[in-house]
């Protein structure tokens, strides 16, 4: 198969890690989808053999700029539980507050992207403006935007002081109101509804098959959420529910995510309110794990996320085995591809809100024809644009 | 100095190019956390756009190109390839302390490291990620940069500053150009 | 959901493939052989309703290499079935006819370890670039980079 490759760079700037597809086609139909990671590949769970756990922790962190509290939370307590430490309460508290905070800036990143993805730019304006009030919480609770660094072996790094928890509190009817909007919003927009209803759609037998995980699986009714069924931090002394849907396509999982953002909004108040007094760290904590080995699972934005970790009685791990949800969901974005139109792709791509996505080189080949092409993100999203009736300029 | 009067045309083109730069953004195996704080540099809290400065897609549209991200063994030879495509004269800004020397990935088997042994770098942002204010700054001292080297006939001037071991004030931060 | 599975239930249900044992209260491990591990998945998801698939782990025992396949599935329990392939010839078959989602992750492990999967759909590479010399596997523990080789990246200084 002679094939013809055009390296053309993303549509919209700094749109997320570059990722290469080479798709089959069959005139504009899509017959395969084959997946190449090595752009975004750094080599991280081999640093963390040579890295001891304070070390190890901000180079998690920094494997996702967007679910980085989320890998350093999952390893941590992970270690935690091999030591066998108990971490105080205040501290799991935190530790929820701050997980959710991020689950939510996540959840409007997201809706903003996919706004965007189908021309409705006004959205993405409105996402991302209300994603500043809860970076800003989570800026003034930990020092940085992206990037907390809360995470101690043991506790986390800084306690919340009254004003910093009023200041927070300050801001919560500002996102439920938003957030209301939201979801009357992705009842009776027609934008939405026209252009996301019925894409990419995904029965519950076909999440299991293909193993998929988080907002994407739970939207095909599949009621799987590591919180719950796998509890950590505090989610079970906290009230809240597990959101699910059971239309499968790209609008059910619009519905899940906003759900979710209501929830966590809830469970962040719940926590600011009901914050235990006490000490947010062990009173020491060992340098050395015992001989160990965990699985350690937890509900990042995207889905379940699983660091296998073996310790040998170092101050480092002998083996940190990483099962990012994206990785997970692959799959299912390769298949639901299948006999979908090359226009569908930018909304299949983005419902499952990679954390690699937005191809900057994308091949396309024609099975019937021989003939190769190349086609960028742009011409993609126009095609988008255009089937779906929006002949808006990006 | 060149002391050669620029005829009408080129300075309208050297006006143009410093009122409106078209930047675009290259992701050489970043986290993402810079890539999400340059997005967020044109939502309504930053907004960007309304100082001219404008997020364009193709390189060669480009008059500034942002390198995100340590740069992995893969995206070496890609991001020569796209600072080859813009056309002179181009500006680089290396994001982050990925940019500057690989951040927390220094010394991992499949990155490479330091933007600046791929392709020359112009401006350095310090951070992890840098904050969006700190990125505008960036991009505004970038514009001085783009100026005072319109104003001297090109980039030539920092070269042989550095070959006389002569510093330069760079214009705009007041800091020393030691390129 | 319902209740998790209790050491007899597991046991029982995967008695011919290895001892269980019980490493956390929602987790059961049963060490089985390389050659079994088809026929032991096939068993957990028809005996013991699991059909999630969270993760195939990989380990460097020195000797050789553990492979852990870790199911679940609604009773919460994770079934993790471990194997041990030896390191001169590490093979084990494929288990994505059976279990789709690990046609992705036995790609990653053969990038990164060198582990054959027999029947696999497609092996080729999925994290390292194309520069990267064959037979190097970065995550084995014995592997270091050999100043002689070129790993790809290596783009000339700027002009």
């Amino acid at each position: 198969m002679v094939e013809v490759m055009v390296p053309i760079g993303p549509q919209h700037p700094a749109l997320k890690e570059p990722v290469n597809f080479r798709i089959y086609v069959e005139g504009e139909k899509i017959v395969r989808l084959d997946l190449d990671l090595s752009y975004n590949h750094r080599g991280i769970e081999k640093a963390a053999e040579e890295r001891n756990f304070i070390r190890v922790l901000p180079l998690l962190e920094r494997v996702c700029g967007i679910c980085s509290h989320s890998h350093a939370t999952v390893f941590a307590k992970g270690i935690e539980e091999i030591m066998d430490l108990e971490v105080p309460a205040r501290a799991q508290y935190i530790r929820t507050i701050m997980a959710e905070l991020e689950r939510m800036h996540s959840h409007l990143l997201w809706l903003g992207v996919a706004a965007h993805e189908i021309g409705f730019n006004t959205l993405l304006m409105w996402t991302w403006r209300d994603r500043e009030a809860v970076l800003d919480t989570l800026e003034e609770m930990s020092g940085n935007r992206v990037h907390y660094n809360m995470n101690e072996i043991g506790g986390v790094r800084l306690d919340l002081s009254e004003k910093q928890v009023a200041a927070a509190q300050q801001r919560l009817p500002l996102l439920e109101d938003r957030i209301a909007q939201y979801v009357d919003m992705v009842s009776h927009q027609e934008t939405m509804l026209i252009r996301f209803r019925g894409v990419g759609k995904l029965s519950k037998e076909e999440i299991l098959k293909y193993g998929t995980v988080g907002p994407t699986a739970r939207a095909s009714g599949v009621d799987y959420d590591v919180r719950r069924d796998d509890s950590y931090l505090v989610y079970d002394e906290v009230p809240w529910n597990v959101v699910t849907d059971s239309s499968g396509d790209v609008y059910g999982r619009t519905k899940v995510r906003i759900g979710e953002l209501s929830e966590s909004l809830k469970i962040v108040r719940h926590c600011i309110e009901n914050l235990p007094e006490g000490p947010v760290r062990v009173a020491s904590t060992p340098k050395m794990a015992p001989k160990g080995e965990i699985l350690s699972r937890y509900e990042a934005p995207r889905g379940e996320l699983a660091h296998f970790i073996r310790t040998n009685g170092t101050d480092k791990a002998e083996r940190l085995d990483i099962r990012t949800p994206t990785l997970a969901n692959w799959t299912s974005v390769a298949k639901a591809l299948v006999n979908q139109n090359l226009a569908d792709i930018p909304v299949i791509v983005a419902a499952i809100d990679p954390c690699l996505s937005c191809t900057s080189r994308m091949t396309v080949i024609d099975t019937g024809t021989q003939a190769q092409g190349s086609i960028s993100w742009e011409e993609l999203v126009r095609k988008c644009r255009a089937r779906y009736g929006m002949g808006v300029q990006p | 100095m060149t002391g050669e009067r620029q005829s009408l045309s080129q300075r309208i083109a050297n006006w143009a190019r410093v009122k409106s730069p078209w930047v675009t953004v290259f992701n050489s195996g970043a986290c993402n956390a810079c890539d999400i704080e340059i997005i967020a540099c044109l939502m309504p809290r930053f907004d960007v756009e309304r100082f001219g400065i404008l997020a364009k897609g193709s390189p060669r549209h480009a008059d500034i190109l942002i390198v995100t991200g340590a740069v992995t063994r893969k995206q070496a030879s890609r991001l020569r390839r796209i600072w080859e495509q813009m056309p002179e004269p181009k500006y680089v800004i290396a994001c982050g302390a990925c940019g500057a020397g690989g951040g927390v990935f220094q010394g991992l088997y499949h990155v490479v490291g330091d933007v600046g042994t791929v392709i020359p770098v112009d401006m350095y942002v310090a951070g992890c990620p840098p904050r969006p204010d700190e990125i505008i700054n960036a991009v505004v001292a970038c514009l001085n940069l783009m100026k005072e080297d319109l104003a001297r006939g090109g980039k030539e001037w920092r070269k042989k500053a550095e070959d006389t071991g002569r510093k330069e004030t760079a214009p705009g931060t007041g800091a020393e150009v030691n390129v | 959901m319902t209740a998790l599975l209790t050491m007899e239930q597991v046991s029982g249900a995967l008695r011919e493939y290895g001892p269980a044992e019980q490493v956390r209260k929602n987790r059961i491990r049963v060490n089985t052989d390389p050659q079994k591990i088809l026929s032991a998945i096939k068993a957990a998801q028809q005996f013991l309703d699991c059909d999630h698939l969270i993760l195939i782990s990989c380990t460097d025992d020195t000797g050789s290499f553990g492979l852990t396949y870790h199911l679940t599935g609604p009773h919460r329990t994770v079934i993790s079935l471990a194997v041990s392939v030896p390191r001169e010839s590490p093979q084990v078959f494929s288990v994505s006819d059976i279990l789709p989602p690990a046609a992705i992750y036995e790609r990653q492990i053969h990038d990164l370890f060198g582990i054959v999967f027999s029947g696999h759909p497609g092996l080729t590479r999925l994290m390292l670039n194309e520069d990267w010399p064959d037979g190097e596997y970065p995550l084995r523990k014995d592997w270091k980079p050999n100043k002689a080789n070129s790993y790809g990246g290596a783009a000339p200084e700027g002009a």
